[in-house]
């Protein structure tokens, strides 16, 4: 049985291409959601903020909800 | 299982838990978030550095409908971002993980993530909702937070090896030693340097909608992928334990 998982395991040996794929998919939508700063309390403050900051004001309430650090 | 037919389930699994999280908090959280930021318009209006006018309120629902609407977007984002990390650890766990279909692997695998990426971490360092935190302290708390949820995750994977190198009879001494070390761990990390000035009930009641909300994605992620792993996995007809 225990063999047999691993023959299993190398059939199914995962690329190494997909590993890094995924984990810039990781690395990414973390930093959007969970930490891409500066837009704290500018859009309902200022106007600069609906350039750049719409993106970040996007996340604002998931990053709240998530448990990331916010204001 | 092919490459892309691999990514592509753990990207499509990531995302639909993620909708799930964001349409979840679009229900029960939203309603906290928007009695915290009242408390905060308030306090503007106190300090004078907002005038109650209805400029400001036009200008204010306007900017939360689109945080809102958001709320789904960004589930949809983290989803399948966190989802991709799901898919990797699961990729590797799989043949490790107890159970005897993938669905219940990848529900396991799940339910241990919850534990030691999302609510030990909570623990130390619990959501919060906004007027609570300091924008001075923000990159300090994202660093402690994240700092947390690393070590807790490394330390997981490092007990498990341990535990592999270990008889079966002593496997659980593994899985103490997660607990010691992630508790020492827990109280020597700093607090959160910010002071709670919002009502104590309103902070609780949104971390429990909190929890409640990524709780959802976690059990999401390990059905959603677990469903997928087993519909398509090759291995299906060839092995004998599923
Ligand atoms: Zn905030």
């Amino acid at each position: 049985m225990s063999e047999l998982r691993q023959i299993n395991v190398s059939k199914n040996g995962i690329p190494k291409l997909a590993i890094l794929a995924l984990s810039i998919v990781f690395a990414a939508g973390l930093f959007v959601v969970g930490f891409d700063q500066g837009h704290i309390f500018s859009l309902v403050y200022g106007e600069q903020a609906f350039t750049d900051l719409y993106l970040h004001e996007l996340t604002h309430d998931m990053r709240h909800a998530a448990g990331f650090p916010c204001h | 299982m092919k490459t892309s037919l691999f990514i592509i389930i753990v990207l499509i699994s990531g995302a639909f838990a993620g909708l799930i999280h964001g349409t979840v908090n679009f229900a029960i959280v939203e309603p906290y978030l928007d009695q915290a930021i009242g408390i905060e318009n308030q306090n503007l209006f106190e300090s004078g550095e907002e005038e109650d006018t209805p400029e400001f309120w036009v200008e204010y629902e306007g900017y939360r409908t689109w945080q809102k609407s958001g709320q789904i977007l960004a589930g949809v984002i983290l989803g399948t971002s966190v989802g991709a990390l799901f898919g990797i650890v699961f990729a590797y766990s799989r043949n490790a993980l107890p159970g005897n279909n993938d669905v219940k692997k990848s529900l396991l695998l799940a339910g241990i993530m919850w534990l030691t990426l999302y609510i030990i971490p909570f623990l130390k360092y619990p959501a919060n909702p906004p007027t609570v935190g300091d924008g001075e302290t923000v990159v300090l708390r994202a660093i402690l937070y994240l700092s947390f949820i690393a070590i807790s995750g490394f330390a997981a994977v490092g007990f498990y090896q341990l535990s592999k190198k270990l008889q079966n009879n002593k496997k659980l001494f593994a899985l103490i030693g997660y607990g010691v070390f992630i508790t020492a761990v827990f109280f020597a990390m700093p607090e959160n340097p910010d002071e709670i000035t919002a009502p104590m009930n309103l902070v609780n009641e949104f971390r429990l909608m909190s929890v409640l909300g990524v709780t959802s994605f976690w059990a999401s992620i390990g059905i959603i992928l677990g469903l997928f792993w087993r519909k398509l996995s090759p291995q299906k007809e060839t092995s004998n334990y599923n």
